[in-house]
């Protein structure tokens, strides 16, 4: 208590922290408005941050959550290979993910040290979801590669400019080795000018308290984001909980692939172990490291009952353990352009770890984290590549049914609107909205599927895309069933009707004319169906999400004659009969009715959330 | 005498200005009454007109601000309302753009659609992006949505179809058929005539709004026209739009969408047409927030990214997803949670917090003594002596300093252990530390350095907080102006009277010839005549001007850049230029070498009218005049015995620490600063030191 008085007082570190927040908004902003790929610019697939003078986060953009928790390995690796070799007007470049704390070779680190009066003082850093970084497949997210060579080019941290001076070597090496090079340059320029705008407003900051004391609030900063982080852990029971779940699998044969966590809280540490996880495999969805911890980092941020500020210091509570040659930490040269799927998979499991320590702060599961899929071919003579971002479907929880149409935790991500595909590619979207009969029942049921439908315009348009949740259905919680899984079909309703796999080992090619359509994973249902208020059910059917039969099967909720009302006496007999009989094994009525819309009828459900699915249509 | 009259439609309070022709003011505070507002609005108006010994006859023009239109939005109290879009995406609705405006959250309550999903139906039907026709319009498939509609009792129907905003003939015929089997009444807006602009999920969220506001928009303006009529005022009545100018009511009955933000707006226009042509930044600060808003050489600053109801609105995309898309022309003005009712908590890591969270007008702040039981921003600036310590507006409202005082203390000062005085002017400190971030939402985020601006503050808390926020962004100057708590009553009578009309255009400059570009324009002059004819003013009352929105081919977002008029001769390497240096401006680069697009021309149309000067009001004068009292600035200049004064006793240049005591307001000006009276009798405090 005594030196008390020697430290920042609370008012002046809460105005710095708020003054760093605006700096990195200002940034996301900048990015925003003048990228040029609809990725980046429609869906947001991009970050911003403020790092101190260690390279050490001390604000961040409200971007890609998924993205954030990689900027300390990837600013280390900066650190140390320029340490002290760092000149005002220096920005620098790399995609590494291996030996320079990247994520996948399409996101970009753009980063310039800021120096203020001729020292240096933080860094000012930017992470954009590059369009095409050249390699096997247009958009360079290909699940298919088998080594990070087919994946595109790889930059090490260099210097895109060099004090002031752009590096033309590096700019044209680069418009060789992309599909899209105007769109790549456009969206470069977004980052430096971004940096470039932090870069003036980080120094006013600094100068207004003088680089002395700067550098002091800074420190107190970090411990006060440890501090808040330290008294959120303590608050949780100690002990040891964990978590299997499972990646569907590659291909058109899939093999599971498990994850596991386990989460062990004692007093205000906590270890997150990933041992028992997968080997890595020979595809794309190998997950390196920097994004398992951004996972940890993000779901611990979102169980937290108080705001976690963004300062670095709130990570030193936490002990992340990931065993190397894993597919949560592989080793090079495995190709990890899609490795995002275990990105979102892991905070499932996380989260599937938390619901057993906090149980009412947690969702059941929703559908399985974004569905990626590229788009390319030609219009007419010019190249197009579409990379679209789909989401939107949660779990239910304690309270409430899962939230229809909003993004993962993960990724504040936004959809692309229709009008924008159909303006600039050859594309048409014949459906885009939810599903009838989908999501997983409980007495908080979750979310609707969403579907997404095109219809290709040129011949021969290329396909890229990985998905999950066909398999292994997002999971309930409380006796809550499992969500309702996923599904790609191609030519869906005719008689060609064809399921595509969930992560195809080739680029799938559609004919002018033809049709794709995705289903997304339901969200998982929380608490007993019987459970579920019959008015709640009620509303349900009249507003079209779920049919009167499926309200009966399911729900045993009978409406009246005129589906305006419940029926209560039938509803209590119904209810009765159910509770007492097993529900239906292998084929539950939910999930029946589910795949009655979609015209499939050859599944079973083996446990509570595991899809045996026999597509041959010779079998049919 | 004639008179013209400001009535601003507020929860509590509705705010009411005379204006003489001789440019003298009055300004009154009058009980909203919202059984029926125009019966508030009516008495109320007679009453003044009595007192100042003239009758509803001289009443020659009446403006009316209103936030009803907002209410019934965040209240979810409009029409039953259906929606028809194109098969296969009546969900666009509902799906949103996804983003939340919150990171980290596991719980987020999204909005529910203002149109509930069984009252969304679909007409077979598809426009191409070129505005071809890819599958006609089935008008059985639209009969069978009427016909449920109809079952459904609906009296408002909004219509949107995917590109309509290239071809609106399916919109157009689908309304026939509505109001073929619904009938002659139903409230109807098609996407195509409301906003006509590419991305399906605003377009269709703004047609929604216009929808559901439509019929309680119509009956409020109906009644409010009664009232007046009763009264004997048969003068016109002008309604304020979110973008500053005003439209009749018969046009505000047709497009209320158009007028949600008009409370905010009209405090942005009356501060840019005080100043002229200055440079300021407005800062509006009241109970629950602060609003910020960036005019330049006396023109507004608008923007298309609003939302209603999304609470707080940084004034960027960044944070969408809170409330209903609004695409329509918006004063752009940044808000942000800190206001008078403002509640101070601690973090679990120790440290203050400010809001967002307010005590309201009821129980408020815990000196008003009326129940309240959280410290506030109030009571803290009340503890280091800035307000009257026995009473606020002019005695109406009795207030206790020692319970302030107490609450600070015991649940903040102790708490942090440290001295009352300091946590006092911490709170303060971080309350204005986050105004800034407002103000920078509207300037530094778009390239603008605040220095260059002065600052103009108003609502009841604005004058209280000006300077020390001057002091945060190194503004050198400050301007308050008269009645500043009831000032936007008054901008409401010296807005312009503009009207808009936009058209989607999607061409590289490159593609096109200037004679293409003239063509389209010319359509929309037309339209916009049409609309003016309608609104009653003759074709030499206004001036139209063009303007373009630009980008850079690929590019999402679009700057809006004028287009000269003289489109014969037009150079389209000129609109290719002002963009390229509006784009350097505001982001710091620009391409030359990249292909520009342009997204949507736009047409609009200001009305000429002189204003009478405003001349200076002689405002209330308070009871009595309040002794010196001991006033604290922060650690370095510690509490300091200040003299209070009111507005007209501001003779001569003075300098700070000095307290303007008014009726609806009280201004601090801190050591450092100078203050005078200008011509108009708006108070501008200037610094004399960095501090």
């Amino acid at each position: 208590m005594n030196d008390k008085h020697t430290e920042t007082d609370p008012i002046t570190l809460e105005v710095v922290q708020n003054g760093l927040s605006a700096i990195a908004d200002e940034m996301a902003l900048v990015i925003m408005r003048t990228a040029y790929s609809t990725i980046v610019r429609d869906s947001m697939d991009y970050s911003t941050g403020i790092c101190d003078h260690e390279g050490r986060i001390v604000a961040h953009g409200m971007t890609m959550a998924l993205h954030l928790g990689s900027f300390p390995d990837a600013m280390r690796c900066l650190i140390r290979d320029y340490g002290d070799k760092m000149y005002p007007g220096d920005i620098f470049v790399w995609n590494d993910p291996y030996d320079g704390g990247g994520q996948h070779l399409p996101d970009v680190y753009i980063v310039k040290p800021i120096f203020v009066e001729h020292s240096l003082e933080g860094f000012a850093a930017t992470l954009v979801h590059q369009i095409d970084m050249g390699g096997i497949a247009p958009g360079s997210s290909a699940v298919y590669a088998k080594e990070i060579y087919q994946e595109g080019l790889r930059i090490p941290p260099i210097r895109l400019y060099d004090q002031g001076k752009p590096n033309k070597t590096f700019f044209s090496l680069m418009a060789k080795n992309t599909r899209m090079p105007d769109k790549l340059a456009g969206d470069m320029r977004a980052q430096v000018a971004a940096c470039q705008t932090a870069d003036t407003a980080f120094q006013d900051l600094v100068l207004r308290y003088g680089k002395k004391t700067y550098r002091n609030i800074i420190t107190q900063l970090h411990d006060h984001a440890e501090r808040i982080m330290r008294q959120e852990i303590t608050s949780l029971p100690d002990g040891e909980w964990s978590f299997i779940d499972f990646i569907d699998g590659l291909g058109e044969k899939p093999e599971p692939i498990p994850l596991r966590v386990k989460i062990t809280i004692s007093q205000s540490d906590m270890i997150l172990d990933w041992s028992g996880s997968s080997p890595q495999v020979d595809a794309a969805i190998n997950c390196p490291v920097p994004f398992v911890k951004s996972a940890c980092h993000l779901i611990v941020k979102c169980i937290a009952t108080e705001k976690i500020p963004n300062f670095e210091g709130f990570t030193r509570p936490l002990d992340i353990r990931v065993p190397e040659g894993t597919i949560v930490n592989p080793l090079p040269p495995a190709a990890c352009a899609a490795r995002a799927i275990v990105g979102w998979r892991s905070l499932d499991l996380l989260l599937g770890c938390f619901a057993q320590i906090v149980p009412e702060r947690v969702p059941a599961a929703g559908e399985g984290g974004v569905t990626f899929p590229s788009f390319s071919g030609f219009d007419g003579d010019n190249r197009f590549v579409c990379t679209e971002a789909w989401a939107g479907s949660w779990g239910g929880m304690r309270g409430r049914d899962g939230t229809f149409g909003i993004p993962n935790p993960g990724g504040n991500l936004t959809n692309q609107p229709i009008e924008m595909v159909e303006a600039l590619f050859p594309l048409e979207i014949t459906r885009y909205g939810m599903v009838q009969n989908s999501g997983g029942p409980g007495k908080h049921r979750g979310a609707p599927a969403y579907q997404r439908e095109y219809r290709f315009l040129s011949d021969k348009t290329q396909m890229v895309m990985r998905s999950d949740r066909r398999r292994f259905l997002p999971y309930g919680l409380e006796g809550g069933a499992a969500g309702t899984p996923s599904w790609n079909i191609q030519n869906a309703g005719t008689p060609e009707q064809t399921p595509i796999p969930v992560m195809p080992m080739e680029p799938v090619t559609f004919c002018e004319g033809e049709r794709f359509l995705h289903v997304s994973g339901g969200g998982g249902g929380h608490g007993n169906p019987l459970d579920r208020d019959p008015e709640a059910v009620l509303e349900d059917v009249l507003e079209q999400r779920l049919t009167s039969d499926y309200a009966r099967d399911v729900y045993g909720v009978v409406l009246t004659k005129n589906l305006r009302a419940v029926d209560q006496d039938a509803t209590q007999v119904l209810r009765a009969t159910f509770a007492a009989s097993k529900a239906d094994q292998g084929k539950p009525a939910y999930l029946r009715h589910f795949h009655d819309t979609l015209d499939i009828e050859n599944f079973r459900l083996i446990g509570e959330r595991e899809m045996e699915i026999n597509t041959e249509n010779s079998e049919r | 005498m004639s008179y013209r009259v400001g009535v601003d439609i507020g929860g509590t309070f509705t705010d009411l200005v005379v204006v003489g022709e001789d440019g003298s003011t009055h300004a009154e505070k009058l009980l909203t009454t919202p059984d029926d507002f125009g019966r508030g609005i009516a008495m109320g108006l007679l009453s003044v007109l009595d007192k100042l010994g003239t009758t509803p006859a001289a009443v020659e023009e009446i403006v009316h601000g209103t936030t009803v239109a907002t209410n019934i939005v965040l209240e979810h109290k409009g029409a039953h309302t259906g929606l028809i879009t194109t098969e296969g995406f009546r969900d666009v609705l509902e799906l949103r753009r996804l983003r939340i405006p919150e990171m980290y959250t596991l719980n987020w309550k999204k909005p529910p659609p203002l149109v509930p999903r069984r009252l969304r139906l679909e007409a077979k039907e598809k426009i191409g992006p070129q505005g071809e026709i890819r599958t006609p319009l089935s008008e059985e498939s639209v009969r069978i949505a009427c016909d449920m509609l109809l079952q459904e009792n609906v009296s408002a129907v909004a219509i949107a179809y995917l590109h309509s905003y290239a071809n609106p003939n399916h919109e157009r015929r689908t309304a026939s058929i509505v109001n073929e089997i619904l009938g002659k009444d139903i409230y109807v807006t098609c996407s195509s005539d409301i906003l006509p602009e590419i991305r399906e999920y605003e377009r269709t969220s703004t047609t929604v709004i216009n929808a559901y506001l439509g019929p309680s928009l119509k009956a409020y303006f109906n009644s409010l026209q009664v009232h007046l009529k009763k009264i004997g005022i048969s003068a016109p009545l002008q309604i304020m739009k979110s973008d500053g100018g005003v439209m009749s009511v018969i046009a505000a009955a047709d497009k209320p969408a158009y007028i949600v933000e008009s409370g905010p707006a009209a405090g942005v226009i009356g501060a840019a047409r005080s100043t002229k042509s200055e440079n300021i930044i407005t800062l509006d600060m009241g109970g629950t927030t602060a609003k910020a808003s960036i005019v330049e050489e006396g023109q507004i600053s608008r923007t298309g990214d609003y939302e209603v109801g999304a609470g707080i609105n940084l004034s960027s995309k960044l944070v969408m997803g809170g409330g209903y898309a609004l695409k329509l022309p918006v004063i752009d003005i940044s808000e942000i949670g800190a206001g008078g009712g403002s509640i101070v908590t601690i973090d679990r890591g120790g440290l203050l917090k400010v809001g967002p969270q307010s005590a309201g007008a009821v129980p408020g702040p815990v000196c008003y003594d009326l129940g309240g039981q959280d410290p506030t921003f109030t009571d803290a600036i009340l503890t280091l002596g800035f307000l009257n310590q026995k009473h606020l507006i002019g005695g109406g409202l009795k207030i206790s300093a020692n319970k302030a005082k107490a609450v600070i203390e015991n649940k903040i000062a102790a708490a942090m252990d440290r001295d009352l005085l300091e946590t006092a002017w911490g709170i303060f400190q971080i309350a204005c530390g986050t105004m800034v971030r407002a103000v920078k939402a509207v300037s530094t985020y778009r390239g603008r350095d605040p220095r260059q601006f002065s600052l103009f503050a108003f609502g009841g808390n604005g004058p209280v907080a000006a300077a020390e926020l001057a002091n945060l962004l190194q503004m050198n100057r400050v301007i308050i102006p008269s009645t500043p708590g009831v000032f936007s009553a008054l901008g409401l009578l010296v807005s312009d009277v503009e009207h808009e009309v936009s058209q989607a255009w999607l061409h590289h400059l490159t593609d096109v010839t200037p004679g293409d570009i003239d063509n389209t324009f010319s359509g929309l002059e037309k339209d916009l005549s049409t609309l003016m004819t309608t609104e009653g003013f003759a074709e030499q009352t206004y001036e139209i001007t063009r303007y373009v929105d630009l980008r850079y081919s690929g590019q999402a977002h679009e700057l809006t850049v004028a287009c000269p008029s003289t489109l014969k001769f037009i150079v389209l390497d000129q609109l290719a230029t002002s963009f390229g240096n509006e784009h350097e401006r505001t982001y710091g680069h620009q391409a030359e070498a990249e292909a520009v697009e342009c997204v949507t021309l736009r047409a609009i149309a200001r009305v000429i009218v002189d204003r009478p000067e405003l001349v200076r009001s002689s405002p209330v004068e308070l009871h009595e005049c309040s002794p010196a009292r001991s006033v604290y600035f922060g650690p370095r200049l510690g509490q300091i015995t200040t003299p209070v004064i009111s507005r007209n006793q501001l003779s001569k240049r003075t300098n700070g620490p000095l307290i303007i005591e008014e009726y609806d307001a009280t201004c601090v000006v801190p050591p450092g600063w100078q203050t005078e009276l200008n011509e108009i009798g708006n108070i501008v405090l200037t610094r004399e030191e960095t501090p």
